[in-house]
């Protein structure tokens, strides 16, 4: 499975995949999402190139969903199809991070998120 | 169990995470060989991966052997291993109940079984794990109807 990380407009950073999330494409995305989830503030998991995802892929995700909101930092996951998105929402992965359909929408939420989170800020 | 429609394809499988992604590549190429339609190629590859995961894992499955065929009403699979007694018929479907940031990651294999697959059996016997998956799929009838042959 490829990974192609792209740090888009407004502090979020646009991981895409393409290809199967399965036993090997977990093992290899494992350290760049451990990376990422130590990094940045907001990402969004771009799953519209991946064809089929199992747990061992959606615990990857939720590793990294895991830090990422421990940290104060938002993920949310666009594109999925509607495969991968049943096995993502049968999880419950859709509890801790929300899906949209395509990488504007995604963008827009984590935006008005870390708008929201400043504005708290003392 | 009713007497397969198509020959059954059967491959022998070491108990290692390498030999699991072998074992997806050789159940996709018979699927690809009944000519399934692809929301059952998902589901037979995403059960596949979970029970071969949790029988090494788990079930410190040495072998395992892999079996598809095609019925009338659909493709059917059977996994048998040599791992420790596990029905994932039976097993809790877990899932993340949120939102929360203190979520358990894991255990999720025999609720995507569960969910994925038509009707699921178990049984246990001379120390084999014997599963049988049921998928309600149809073959694609613009594929080709070449039948797959004994590996």
């Amino acid at each position: 499975m490829n990974i192609n990380v792209i740090e888009a407009d407004g502090g979020v950073t646009h991981v895409v995949l393409d290809g199967r999330f399965d036993i090997a494409g977990a093992q290899g995305a494992d350290p760049r999402f451990s990376a990422l989830a130590q990094s940045s503030s907001s990402v969004v998991v771009d799953l519209a190139k991946v064809s089929f995802i199992a747990s061992l892929g959606v615990r990857t995700l939720m590793v990294s969903a895991k830090t990422l909101i421990r940290r104060g930092a938002d993920m949310a996951v666009c594109g999925a199809n509607e495969n991968v998105e049943k096995v993502l929402r049968s999880t419950g992965f859709d509890e801790i991070v929300p899906l949209y359909p395509d990488f504007a929408s995604a963008a827009a939420w984590l935006t008005s998120r870390q708008a929201e989170f400043a504005s708290k800020k003392p | 169990m009713s007497a397969p429609e198509q020959q059954a394809c059967s491959r022998d499988f070491a108990g290692t995470i390498e030999a699991a992604a072998d074992a997806e590549a050789w159940l996709m190429s018979q699927s690809g060989a009944l000519g399934l339609p692809e929301d059952t190629e998902f589901a037979l590859n995403l059960c596949l991966e979970e029970l071969f995961i949790n029988a090494v894992q788990h079930g410190r499955a040495n072998r395992a052997t892999i079996s598809i065929w095609a019925e009338a009403d659909g493709v059917r699979l059977e996994f048998v291993d040599d791992g420790g007694p596990f029905d994932p018929g039976e097993a809790p479907a877990k899932r993340i109940s949120g939102p929360t940031d203190d979520f358990e990651i894991g255990g999720f294999g025999a609720g995507l079984v569960q969910k994925f697959s038509r009707r699921l059996s178990y049984r246990r016997s001379d120390g084999y794990n014997r599963l049988l998956l049921e998928f309600g799929a149809a073959r694609d009838t613009n594929a080709g109807s070449e039948a797959p042959h004994t590996t």
